[in-house]
């Protein structure tokens, strides 16, 4: 039987809440028309599809008040309400309409997770009570709803403490403690901020993992993970502004199942109807954990679970919220298994997030609980160098790879070394110490001066597992930079290039590195017969790069176009320059490494049934899923 | 037969490029699909419908950058690449691909450069004998000194080729045009910076759809916020309310004329500031899909990015039920005719008609805010300038102008915390209009706080003010009465960059930690008090369906 369901959106796009809720709204009305409902929207954001008249039965662009929702359920009547698509912006408005009787009036029943849950995790006293009873722990915390009670604590807490306003947006006016004085001035500003006027101040756990899972549960009591998500920064940085990782890659297996039990048993405990965010933190000395933060609804964390791994948490989401089960719900990328099965990755997810500090030059870059960040990109890969090195390639920032400029100064143009970095030690460990937007080109520049793991670890606390893998990529960054010093054979010269393409530089990046650029490489683009050429003469084999040129004059000689284009480039460039010659050569093997990009299938169950929904990502070298059009 | 084609997207959410290029995305790839196409996508942004695992016939999760589509351009070999809706990331890559022998589907490199270059673009509006603020590139601080005297101060400067208002500045003297020129050198060596008269005018912009030959203009939308403000952050409102039909026109001719000269296939934004005389000047061209154009699209009916999918593919708006003019929705659902293209009735308006009497259009008005983020970035100056700093924006639809403003400014927060205190803190060359604003706020019972200099100037006029102190001046100053919850909306205008001065920033900084609206444009204000009847009594404004505005039921 098809009912009437509003559903709230999330409205403008503010740092803390942009465009996953369009994402997740369109994605859940189209679920809920397929399942014979008939769909009533309110959003006051007209630049997102779930407006659109063709996604819901009827679209009303209004202000999201509780007055102008009121209005929109006395003209609609709806039988049911779906708040937990809308972000925090719907969860309040839900929250505020059953606090004004408008729900009961109307006779509007709240559908998914019952507004109980909702309050149960997001009331900061409740859920400690609920942890305490599930014996599952939570960090010592203080709850305090005024200026005479943020006094009376001032003594009491451990410093440094962690500040966080209760029912704010993306962690608004939180911020971390050092010092009473500190406490006072963040602690009052919070309380300003939220919504109920109540803060909480709690131990800190600066320093450790923190790890998110994404899990399920249905009406019939069903659970699922979607998926782990680890976080490249540990706690003290908001989520929303950490480079995040899927799956886990630091995480013992005991570690996984014990937090996967723990989040499971949580969602279970809260009776969530739909999905759900875990967030802990996990100690990285021992087996100690604690429960950060539950959010009962779809979030930035779900979107991105839901793309990483291509299961679509919010189409499951509305349709628990109906009434179905896992077991009944079609997982519609493979088309051939259902929604309870737990997705599988054969492949690394890096998040990387979008900060504004260049366009707001003055702004504050620190990064702490108080998200910053406007977006975000998601790059899919076999390692995570790959993926790490693809996400920052597509921020569409002045960075490419690790190097930036502000730490590891200019480059020359013709490669080899650059000029003093401009900064010194002390700065740099200062630039590694503070999370800002910056901080993985410091820890590169770190790695980069030679710092041993050990001693970056202590600055920053990110797990060495990645420090490793950061120094791998500056290390082949190296051998590009000092090339003619490396290359001493082709068979070198190539198994430079060759790690250099595996680890996820691009043509482009190696040949910067070269000091190919510019005019050069437009030169180069015209010597393509000659370079395609370049394996086969014997003299190049043999590393002999001077006779490698004459042969391949000969070589092309019957060609007069290629012939007259190769005589040119030659009286331009210097032949018995031995560098120039290495990366002349350089740059013909890129070419041919460059060709072998293929494509893999992200299908939620990692290759194990047939899938139906193309959806891809290119990696290096090894066989592809994609048949070419 | 090959039907691929590539669509690209607009990559992550950043001040200026927003969740809208998305839209346009999603919307180009259904109805390439609808037309029969195989619409590939490639994006990386994991928060947007574009990169869901059913909007195109396939996705590439993959970066938007030349290296990466080429490789998927090898594997997929399409017939086209789209590059006119993905914001910047995609218009940006359009000449590189061409250069490799790429088919770029619509609007051709070549014309997009040519929109994109100073020189050449001008000389296509002297051609067409289209005005624009006078002023031109530069390469020196000489030659920049030179033109800023030609024209006269203040002028507005920014390094070319960079969109998005980005270091965009108002100078007002040589001194500050020194200054500005060292550092627009150092953040973009070598680049030439243009140097234009600066006009304090009504700013408007069209979105407009032309298969090259026809142009269709959906609607005008008139700035709410003076030429100085970024169009992205100043209020917009569709029609517009205080232009003559004439200077209507004269836009919608100067589309025409544009969009023909180019050759554009799809979609194309122009701005425009209108002088006191309402002469139409072209202060902005973007040879693609705008932030404005889901707006656009929803209120006037027009399916903007469906059309100029179809004039992209080589379908022309005759074909399509369209022509070369200015829609105006009349009311009314039009039977579907062909495909699902035109859904709302309404006509394509010519000169005579427009112009003629007795001319009805529907009955709605369309008010667009900007949202800000700035209770996120600590330090960030909130006052609204030539650069963008807004992160989304709302939309606010009745069939009064007063009741979209109102909905508007709801919806974006601007609204009277508890208890009936404004403070109203002008800059000397907004003080003329203290007395409207003030007189206004009065009749409907609010309270004025204001600082010395305004609290004489509405004396004069008999208007009763409480005078707050100034930070200087000791306590209780206006911050203060900020933070113990006093002043329930502040006013609050800087003046040029130069006397914009530490207390009015401390002052608005405080509003954002205080959780109390600011508004820093004086015309922001005078469209407050515009609206001010509906926030005493909101049960004047409509609450519908969208669609029902338009007379569709």
């Amino acid at each position: 039987m098809g009912m009437k369901i509003l559903v709230i959106g999330s409205g403008p796009i503010v740092i803390g809440q942009a465009a996953e809720f369009d994402y997740a709204g369109t994605q859940a009305c189209k679920s809920l028309r397929e399942e014979g409902h008939e769909v009533v929207l309110i959003n006051s954001n007209p630049a997102t599809i779930m407006t659109d008249e063709e996604t819901a039965d009827r679209v009303y662009i209004e202000p999201l008040t509780p007055e102008f929702c009121e209005r929109v359920i006395e003209r609609e009547k709806p039988e049911g309400l779906l708040p937990t698509l809308g972000g925090q912006t719907g969860l309040n408005l839900a929250s505020a309409l059953a606090q004004r009787g408008v729900l009961e009036k109307h006779n509007v029943k709240m559908l998914g997770t019952p507004l109980s849950a909702i309050q149960q995790a997001e009331d900061r006293e409740a859920f400690r009570a609920l942890m305490r009873e599930l014996n599952e722990p939570v960090p010592e915390s203080w709850i305090v709803e005024s200026e005479e009670q943020l006094e009376a604590i001032l003594d009491e807490v451990p410093y440094p403490c962690i500040v966080r306003p209760a029912y704010t947006l993306g962690g608004t006016g939180g911020g971390i403690a050092t010092t009473r004085e500190d406490l006072r001035a963040i602690g009052s500003n919070g309380l300003k901020l939220s919504m109920r006027s109540q803060i909480m101040v709690e131990r800190s756990l600066l320093g450790w993992k923190e790890v998110e899972y994404e899990v399920m549960r249905d009406g019939a009591g069903n659970c699922i993970t979607i998926c782990n998500m680890e976080n490249f920064d540990p706690m003290g940085v908001h989520t929303g502004d950490s480079i995040v990782i899927a799956p886990s890659q630091t995480l013992s297996d005991i570690e996984y199942h014990m937090l996967r039990t723990a989040a499971l048993k949580i969602i279970r405990a809260l009776k969530i109807e739909g999905g759900c965010n875990v967030q802990l933190a996990l100690s990285p000395e021992s087996f100690d954990y604690y429960i950060i933060e539950v959010n009962p609804r779809v979030s930035r964390s779900s979107a991105l679970a839901s793309k990483a791994t291509g299961y679509p948490i919010a189409r499951v989401a509305a349709k628990i919220a109906v009434g179905k089960t896992l077991d009944e719900i079609e997982n519609q990328v493979t088309g051939t298994t259902k929604a309870c099965f737990e997705p599988a990755l054969d492949y690394c997810v890096v998040k990387i997030p979008r900060w504004p500090f260049d366009k707001f030059e003055s702004g504050d870059r620190t990064l702490f609980t108080q998200m910053k960040a406007t977006g975000e990109v998601m790059a899919i890969d076999r390692s995570f160098e790959t993926a790490f090195l693809k996400a920052i390639r597509g921020l569409e920032v002045r960075q490419k790879d690790l190097w930036h400029e502000k730490f590891a100064g200019r480059r020359s143009v013709m490669g080899g070394p650059p000029a003093d970095s401009p900064l010194s030690d002390e700065e740099l460990e200062q630039a590694i110490r503070v999370p800002t937007d910056e901080r993985l080109w410091a820890i590169a520049e770190g790695l980069r001066r030679g710092w041993d793991i050990g001693r970056i670890n202590r600055l920053c606390r990110v797990d060495t597992w990645f420090l490793e893998k950061m120094k791998e990529l500056v290390a082949v960054e190296q051998a590009l930079l000092h090339f003619e010093s490396f290359s001493t054979t082709p068979e070198i010269m190539d198994s430079v290039l060759r790690r250099a393409f595996e680890l996820g530089f691009s043509y482009d990046q190696i040949a910067s590195y070269l000091g190919v650029t510019g005019e050069l490489v437009a030169d180069m683009e015209r010597q393509k017969e000659a370079l395609s050429g370049l394996a086969n003469p014997e003299a190049i084999q043999a590393g002999q790069f001077d006779r490698g040129i004459e042969a391949l004059g000969v070589a092309i000689a019957s060609n007069p176009v290629a012939k007259s284009e190769f005589d040119a480039f030659w009286s331009k460039y210097d032949a018995n320059d031995p560098v120039f010659l290495a990366r002349f050569f350089a740059v013909g093997k890129l070419k041919e490494h460059s060709g072998g990009a293929v494509f893999k299938m992200v299908d939620t169950c990692a290759g194990e049934f047939e899938s139906q929904t193309p959806y891809f990502y290119s990696t290096t070298g090894i066989e592809s899923d994609l048949v070419s059009q | 037969m090959n039907r691929t084609v590539l669509v690209l997207g607009s990559g992550p959410i950043r001040i200026g490029q927003g969740i809208e290029f998305d839209y346009s995305c999603v919307h180009c790839v259904w109805a390439l699909r609808e037309m029969g196409y195989r619409p590939i996508i490639v994006n990386n942004n994991p928060e947007t419908v574009s990169t869901d695992f059913d909007t195109g016939d396939g996705l590439y999760f993959e970066p938007v950058t030349l290296v990466d589509i080429q490789r998927i351009l090898k594997h997929e070999n399409p017939i086209g690449v789209v590059t006119q809706f993905g914001g910047q990331t995609a218009i940006n890559l359009a000449e590189p691909l061409a250069r490799r022998g790429v088919n770029i589907l619509g609007t051709s490199a070549e014309a997009i450069r040519k929109a994109e270059d100073r020189d050449e673009f001008d000389k296509l509006l002297i051609d067409l004998g289209i005005n624009k603020p006078q002023g031109r590139a530069v390469r020196s601080l000489g030659a920049a000194i030179e033109v800023a005297r030609e024209v006269g101060y203040p002028v507005l400067v920014r390094p070319s080729f960079v969109l998005g208002g980005r270091a965009m500045e108002i100078v007002t003297s040589e001194d500050h045009l020194a200054r500005y020129y060292a550092f627009a050198e150092e953040a973009n060596p070598g680049q030439p910076v243009l140097v234009d008269k600066y006009m304090l005018g009504t700013e408007a912009e069209v979105d407009v759809i032309s298969d090259g030959t026809d142009t269709l203009v959906p609607g005008i939308m008139q700035h709410i916020e003076r030429a100085g403000v970024h169009s992205g952050d100043s209020m917009a409102v569709y029609p517009p309310v205080s232009l003559s039909r004439e200077t209507e026109w004269r836009m919608v001719d100067i589309a025409c004329k544009i969009a023909k000269a180019l050759g554009v296939k799809g979609l194309m934004n122009i701005q425009f500031v209108v002088d006191d005389s309402g002469e139409v000047f072209v202060i902005e061209v973007n040879p693609r899909a705008s932030r404005t154009v889901p707006y656009l699209s929803k209120v006037s009916g027009i399916p903007m990015v469906q059309l100029a999918t179809r004039c992209m593919m080589g379908q022309t708006l005759k074909e399509l039920g369209y022509g070369s003019g200015l829609w105006c929705a009349t009311g009314g659902r039009v039977k579907d005719f062909g495909s699902a293209d035109a859904r709302i009735e309404g006509i394509v308006a010519t000169a005579a008609q427009y112009l003629g009497d007795g001319f009805r259009q529907s009955n709605i008005f369309a008010v667009k805010a900007p949202v800000f983020s700035f209770q996120k970035l600590s330090k960030v100056e909130p006052s609204l300038g030539p650069e963008m700093k807004s992160t989304g924006e709302v939309l606010g639809i009745d069939h009064r102008y007063e009741g979209a403003l109102y909905k508007a400014m709801i919806a974006s927060g601007i609204q009277f915390k508890e208890g009936k205190r404004v403070a109203l803190t002008l800059s000397a060359s907004d003080k003329e209009h203290a007395k409207t604003i003030a007189s206004k706020l009065a009749q409907s019972g609010y309270e004025i706080v204001c600082t010395q200099g305004t609290h004489d100037e509405l004396s004069k006029h008999g208007i009763q003010s409480i005078l707050a102190k100034k930070l200087q001046e000791g306590s209780p100053n206006l911050l203060d009465m900020l933070h113990a919850g006093e002043i329930g909306l502040m006013i609050n205008t800087p003046g040029s960059r130069l006397e914009n001065t530490v207390e009015a920033q401390r002052i608005r900084r405080g509003c954002i930690e205080a959780g109390v609206a600011c508004i820093t444009s004086i015309d922001t204000a005078l469209a407050l008090c515009e609206a001010l009847d509906l926030f005493q009594n909101p049960e004047l404004a409509s609450c519908l369906p969208y669609t029902e505005y338009l007379g569709v039921s």
